[in-house]
Formats: C-alpha cells, sequence, structure tokens
C-alpha cells in the first residue's frame, strides 16, 4: 500500500523517438487506475516504467516516500501481471506462486500459509499440483494475479491482463478483479486498450494517446466532461457523434447552436461556461451520445433528417446507422420497448427519420484545436 | 459407363503412383544400406580385430577378417601394471557406504526438522552437525580401507574437507527442496513428490558416489599404466572443458539474447568472422604462450583445458537462438518477483533450455575427446601428458607396428564407448538442441 507520484516522466528511444512525454501523475493509496488509450500510446511504456522494466529517461518516479528512478524491479516492491500470463512452465502451480517468496528466504510455512490462502481466494487450490501448461487460459490467469498477490506488494500493476481471454471469460474475470480488489485493498495501476474495462474498473481513468495525457478523471467525469474530440471519441460505446454546427452568441449571455437548420437553445450552466471564456459565435463540433438521441415520428417537431442506412438489432435497443443531408453519419441508440411493432416495422434501408436530442447533453468542441469548449 | 471408366482410370494412376513411390523408396534403401555397410565395416573391423589375441596369433595387420582365436589380450595388456580394477571397486564401496551414511543422516535431518520449529539456527546446527558426523566417518572409513595414515598429509585432509563440505551442500540441497511435511498436505501432490522423491534420491546416490570415486582419487591414487594414465588424462581434459565451456558458452548467449548494450551488434559480427578462421591458425602462437606459462610437456593436461576454453564464447550462435525463443516476459517477470540477473539465469532459464544445454556440454566433451592435433603438440613427445588419440597414434608410429596394432583398435573400442553411450543416453536432446536453436535466430 502506497501512493505513487510521477513527475514530469519521460520516455525516448533511440534518441529521438519519443513515447512518452511528460508524464504528470499523482496516485493515491489503495487507488485504482486505469491507464486507457489505442495501441502506441505509451500506457504500457509508463506501466514498464513504474514496474522498472525500462529505464526512466526524464522526471522522477516517486513510490511511498522513495524515488526509484534507479532502483531495481526486485527491490520496489511492486508485481505485476502480464498480458501473456508468463508463469514458469517448468515448475508447478504452488512453485510458481512461491517462486518469489522463496526468493525472500521467508520460512515454508509462510510460504505454505500464502500461498494456500492466495488459492484459496482465487479459487485454483486443486489446481496447485499441475504445471502451466494443463491450464485453461482462464485458470493461467488466475494463478498469473495469484503470484503477484501472495507477494502483498505495496503496488499493484496489471498490463493488459485479460486480453487474451475470450469474451464470456473476461467479463466473469472482470467482475473478479473488482471483487478481488475489495478483498486485497492496495494500489493497482492497471493498462487496458478496452473502454468498457477502464470504466468499470478503475477509481480514476487516465486516457492518453501518443504519449500524451488527455485526461485524468473519474470514470463519470470523463463520459460526462469529456476534455477533447479525442476522449469524447473514446470513451463510450457506440462512439459519439459529431456534427458541424455553428455557435451564435445572443443577446444577455445566451448562445445557440444552429444545425441542418436546427436552432438549439443552450442551457444556462454552459451558456455560463462560454460567457466566462469570453467565446463569440464561431463554428464548432457538437457531440450528442447515441443513446441520448430520441426518434420522432412527428412531422411538426424539431428535428433533424437522415436516411437510414444499417438498422442493428442488439435485442434490448436498435443501433441506427443514419446517413444527414451533408453525408455525415450518425448512429442512434434507440430502446427497443420505445417503439410499437409498427415504427420498428418502418425502419428498413433507405427510409427517411426524423431525430432530436435534449441540448442538456450536447459537448461543444472546437474544430481547431479539437479541444471542449466547456472547461 | 464413361463414370466407372474414370474410377478405373483414377485407380489405374493410383496404383502406377504407388508403384512409382515404392521404386523411389526400394532405391533411397538400397542407397543407404550400402552406405551404412560402407561406413561401418571399418568399425566392425576394429572391434573384431580388437579381440584377436596379440599373443597367439600376430599382433599386426593380417590379410584375414575374422580373427582365429577371440581373446581378451588386448583389453589385459591395456590395464597391465595398473591397480585399476581394485582401485575402482573400493571407490564404488566407499561411495555406497558415504552414499548411505548420508542417507540415514538426512533422513534423520528431515524427521528432527519435521517435528519442531524450522528456525534457521536449528536447520544450519542440524545440517552442519551431520556434516561433522559424516566427515569423521568418510576419513576413517577411507583410512581403514586404504590402510592410509591421513596424518602424514595436511593437503590430502584439507581437499577430503573440502569435497566433505561439497557432500554436504548436496545433502542440504535434497533436504531443503524436499519440504516433505508441507508438501503433503496439497491435495494431489503427494504422488507426484513421491516419483521426485524417487528420481532426487537416485541423482543423490549417484552424486555420491562420483564422490566418492574422487575421494579414492586423492586420497589414495592409483598405480596406472600408460593406457590408463592418458585415459585419465583425456577425461580429466574433457570433463573440464565440458563444464568451462559450457558456462562460458551459455552465460555469453545469454548476456547477448537477454541484454541491450552498446557494440552488442558489433561484437556478434566480429566474433562471426573471426569464427571463419580455423583455430589451426594459432597453433604455433598458442604452443609459445604455453610455453611461457610451463604448460607443454608435463603441464600439458591444464595447458590443453586452457586451449580448448580458450575461444569457446565464440560458439554462443545456437543456444542465443534457443534464448531468443524463450519469451523475454519470464525473464522480467521473474525479475519483478525479486530475482537477480543471475537467478533468472539459473532457475527460469536453464531449466526452459534443457536441450541446448545438453547439446552444449554434448559438443564441449566431444571435442577435446577425441582431439589428436593441439593435443599432440602441446604433449610434445611427454608420454604422461598425451591423451588417448596421442597415445594410440604413437603405439601404431613409433613402437613396433606389427605388434601393437590390435592393442591399438582395443585402446580405440574402449574410447568409443562412453561417447556413443552419451550419444544414445541424450540423443533426444541432441536433435532439440540442434534444431531448436534454428527456430528463429
Amino acid at each position: 500500500m502506497a501512493s505513487l507520484k510521477l513527475e514530469h516522466i519521460k520516455k525516448v528511444y533511440d534518441k529521438n523517438v519519443v513515447a512518452v512525454h511528460d508524464f504528470n501523475l499523482e496516485i493515491q493509496d489503495k487507488e485504482f487506475i486505469v491507464f486507457v488509450g489505442p495501441s502506441g500510446c505509451g500506457k504500457s511504456t509508463t506501466l514498464r516504467m513504474i514496474a522498472g522494466l525500462e529505464d526512466i529517461s526524464g522526471g522522477t518516479l516517486t513510490i511511498g516516500d522513495r524515488v526509484v528512478n534507479d532502483v531495481e524491479p526486485k527491490d520496489r516492491d511492486i508485481a505485476m501481471v502480464f498480458q501473456n500470463y508468463a508463469l514458469y512452465p517448468h515448475i508447478t502451480v504452488y512453485e510458481n506462486m512461491a517462486f518469489s517468496l522463496r526468493l525472500r528466504k521467508m520460512s515454508n510455512e509462510e510460504v505454505h500459509r500464502r500461498v494456500c490462502q492466495a488459492a484459496e481466494i482465487l479459487g485454483i487450490t486443486e489446481y496447485l499440483a499441475r504445471k502451466p501448461k494443463n491450464l485453461s487460459g482462464g485458470q493461467r490467469q488466475r494463478v498469473a494475479i495469484g503470484r503477484a498477490i501472495v507477494r502483498e506488494p505495496q503496488v499493484f500493476l496489471m498490463d493488459e491482463p485479460l486480453s487474451n481471454l475470450d469474451a464470456k471469460l473476461r467479463n466473469q474475470m472482470r467482475a473478479e478483479i473488482i471483487l478481488l480488489r475489495k478483498r486485497i485493498d492496495t494500489t493497482f495501476i492497471y493498462v487496458t486498450h478496452d473502454q468498457t474495462e477502464a470504466m468499470t474498473l478503475g477509481d480514476r481513468i487516465v486516457i492518453m494517446k501518443d504519449g500524451y495525457i488527455q485526461q485524468v478523471g473519474t470514470p463519470q467525469e470523463v463520459f460526462e466532461a469529456p476534455r477533447n474530440l479525442f476522449v469524447a471519441g473514446f470513451i463510450g460505446s457506440p462512439q459519439m457523434n459529431f456534427l458541424k454546427a455553428k455557435l451564435v452568441k445572443e443577446a444577455g449571455g445566451k448562445y445557440s447552436a444552429q444545425l441542418y437548420g436546427l436552432s438549439v437553445p443552450l442551457d444556462e450552466e454552459k451558456c455560463a461556461k462560454l460567457a466566462a471564456k469570453n467565446v463569440g459565435s464561431q463554428d464548432v463540433t457538437l457531440g450528442i451520445r447515441p443513446e441520448h438521441t430520441q426518434l420522432v415520428f412527428d412531422q411538426t417537431a424539431n428535428t433533424i433528417e437522415g436516411t437510414l442506412r444499417v438498422n442493428e438489432m442488439m435485442g434490448s435497443e436498435l443501433h441506427l446507422h443514419v446517413d444527414l443531408v451533408d453525408g455525415t453519419s450518425v448512429i442512434l441508440r434507440i430502446p427497443t420497448l420505445d417503439l410499437t411493432e409498427a415504427q420498428r416495422a418502418g425502419l428498413t434501408y433507405g427510409s427517411k427519420l426524423r431525430f432530436t436530442f435534449p441540448e442538456k447533453v450536447t459537448h461543444l468542441f472546437d474544430p481547431k484545436s479539437e479541444e471542449s469548449l466547456l472547461f | 459407363m464413361t463414370n466407372n471408366a474414370n474410377v478405373a482410370a483414377g485407380q489405374q494412376k493410383l496404383r502406377s503412383k504407388k508403384g512409382h513411390e515404392r521404386r523411389i523408396n526400394g532405391t533411397i534403401y538400397t542407397v543407404l544400406v550400402v552406405m551404412s555397410i560402407v561406413w561401418l565395416v571399418p568399425f566392425v573391423f576394429l572391434v573384431l580385430q580388437s579381440f584377436r589375441s596379440y599373443k597367439l596369433e600376430k599382433g599386426g595387420m593380417v590379410d584375414y577378417l575374422l580373427p582365429k582365436h577371440f581373446s581378451l589380450d588386448n583389453y589385459a595388456f591395456l590395464f597391465e601394471g595398473s591397480n585399476f580394477f581394485s582401485w575402482l571397486g573400493k571407490a564404488l564401496i566407499v561411495g555406497l557406504i558415504v552414499a548411505a551414511v548420508s542417507a540415514v543422516l538426512i533422513h534423520a535431518c528431515g524427521k528432527l526438522l519435521d517435528k519442531g520449529e524450522e528456525s534457521r539456527g536449528r536447520r544450519i546446527a542440524l545440517i552442519g552437525g551431520s556434516l561433522l558426523v559424516g566427515f569423521v566417518a568418510l576419513t576413517a572409513l577411507t583410512a581403514a580401507m586404504q590402510g592410509f595414515v591421513l596424518a602424514g598429509s595436511w593437503v590430502k585432509v584439507l581437499l577430503s574437507l573440502l569435497l566433505f563440505v561439497l557432500a554436504g551442500w548436496i545433502m542440504a540441497r535434497v533436504y531443503l527442496k524436499q519440504d516433505s511435511k508441507l508438501l503433503r498436505s496439497i491435495p494431489g501432490y503427494v504422488v507426484e513428490d513421491r516419483h521426485e522423491g524417487l528420481k532426487k534420491f537416485v541423482a543423490m546416490l549417484a552424486e555420491f558416489l562420483v564422490l566418492g570415486i574422487i575421494v579414492q582419487f586423492i586420497l589414495a591414487p592409483m598405480t596406472m599404466s600408460q593406457y590408463v594414465r592418458w585415459y585419465i588424462n583425456t577425461l580429466t581434459i574433457a570433463l573440464f572443458t565440458a563444464v568451462l565451456q559450457t558456462a562460458i558458452v551459455l552465460s555469453v548467449s545469454y548476456a547477448l539474447s537477454r541484454l541491450r548494450f552498446k557494440g552488442r551488434k558489433l561484437i556478434m559480427n566480429a566474433v562471426l568472422v573471426l569464427g571463419l578462421f580455423p583455430g589451426f591458425l594459432t597453433m604455433i602462437t598458442l604452443y609459445f604462450l604455453l610455453k611461457q606459462l610451463g604448460l607443454t610437456q608435463a603441464g600439458a593436461v591444464p595447458g590443453l583445458i586452457l586451449i580448448y576454453c580458450a575461444s569457446s564464447g565464440m560458439g554462443y550462435y545456437i543456444s542465443k537462438g534457443f534464448f531468443d525463443t524463450i519469451p523475454k516476459s519470464l525473464d522480467e517477470s521473474a525479475r519483478i518477483d525479486g530475482a537477480t540477473r543471475f537467478q533468472v539465469f539459473l532457475k527460469i532459464i536453464m531449466p526452459l533450455a534443457k536441450p541446448i544445454v545438453i547439446y552444449t556440454i554434448l559438443m564441449a566433451f566431444m571435442a577435446p575427446w577425441g582431439d589428436y592435433v593441439f593435443a599432440s603438440y602441446v604433449a610434445f613427445g611427454h608420454q604422461n601428458g598425451y591423451n588417448v588419440a596421442v597415445g594410440l597414434y604413437n603405439w601404431v608410429n613409433t613402437n613396433d607396428f606389427q605388434n601393437y596394432f590390435t592393442r591399438f583398435c582395443a585402446g580405440g573400442v574402449l574410447v568409443a564407448v562412453p561417447i556413443t553411450a552419451l550419444f544414445l543416453a541424450l540423443q533426444k536432446y541432441y536433435v532439440e538442441g540442434v534444431t531448436g536453436g534454428a527456430v528463429k535466430g
């Protein structure tokens, strides 16, 4: 259990390839932090620097009260779970889990107690005498986690631990990690490229792209108030729709957005934020999440019209891919129960439909800087 | 109708194809059989000659293949004037007694430790105590058996003490790994543990036998015939070279495979180019260097070990290729688990690289075992420094050729035995090693 402090952490390969730029983050004791981002964004590199498997090119890394930049991995008191499990194939599960304890010259009783306890927690007691090659993927992953928890480390690092599992097992293991976290209350740093894992597991999420931190915040924060276009598009599934719009400043500090012949007055909170930043009338990118759209069958309403291209039936909801007049593609997520049989039957390829959205849930981004206008 | 005709045509085609295959296979097998006859005949001839009595028939070349009198004359000659067999018998008995005493001690240790608290102090005290008892027992036994008085030679006492520390290490290792009580409480562990335990016990017995022989070798040297001396020279050189060269090759390969340091590529390429030059080019320089160090003639054995180990790091290529196939995340995981680089190498990589380790040992053992060129010029006329190849050659070259040929054959057969046995026992690993390195590299 320890807090971590990363100050201006930098990773440079071969003198000119920069993998991580100026990474600043304070991680609280017992916090569950998730690094998320597309591949090549530097999240794994950052994790490996924390683990000590990669040299830190610049900045300071502090675990607890100790600067560990030049400390060997074995002396950092961390444990790590690897994507490919990295179990030692030549020894049994028991010995795999006991390996680190034996290296620390722990007494046999203590080793035995800890291994059995960890095996109990993870439900792998009956496999203790097997070799890793005789285990399934999920069991191997459990052993890998078990090998890390017997150590009772200060910081627990996980590098995409679920990405080698099939979808069903992944969901199950995700739930187990949440439970595990409740049992062994320590600091977690978890790397993933899957936004669902990030949202469900993390106390705070660090979203990265091209070696830069894009946003740090709770799952709620990054979902509701994305700082830029990238975060808005990365978090949430299906991804947020982006529409070209014009922001119009009106008298009395009021703002409205105009798009496709529709004028949407913005709510007071947004107007206040925009006014505080002294934003004038300008082009904006308007972001709307697919689940915040509503189909409108009443012709008179204030709506946007489009042509239906794809109708994906997901069971409880429909994903409608709609082309607008200027060719922009939009996805609508409509609960199946909201529609009558007749309305659903009408949603066929090429049919015209109208939709709207509550102004409260819109996001505004500057098209040039791609930053949110609401910060 | 046409359908049937098609089927018939197809079948005929198939049949002719089969016939074709059979013809090709027949040819291949004929060629192989002829080749193996060509290769094997000289060996069969050699073995047959080694059983031809040199006392009853001529000892030299004759114009018939099958000996008229089969006898072990030639082999007896090789050991003439040496107490080799009685010496070996005594050594084995010493080894067995040491093994038995140690097994009892280990068992007692285990029982005592299982009962009480497992504190470090107790453990050390127990192992130390059993070491002491064992040492006294061992020296007394050897002394009694040989009628040998220890007081005469401090060096020998020290040496045997050193050996017994080694024995104690083996003992401690076997016990500490056993963890009998703890392992038994894990479901499903017992059966495997018993098997492993048996294997460990057999390995321990073998280790103690070897130890007994070494103790015997130092405490009570045997009188050697020429051939036995050459044989022991060869064995010493080959064993030392095998151990040293394997250690060097494996560590160089591991370093080149895992560490990223400046000039790594340069070293690898330079070594590859250097390796293209035959080692014989350095012969004269090497001779003078060794001469300055006093490692020729009488010092030929250590001198040769030095020569064979000298450039062994250059043979890193195959094992590096094998190490490259072992995932790096295993190293990383072990390092996070608390292992140093050396522990990673020893505890993770070595067990996984077993085929390549055995392959390296085999290769390192073979080269000095059959070497003639280096051995002949380093020993340079000093009979006690010969290895078997040089010694045997001298028999047929300088001695009476007509008399020594059958004895030469017998010597050759004895040299071939251990290497053949090694290959038969380890061929599985050998093939794995040769092909394993080629997967990636």
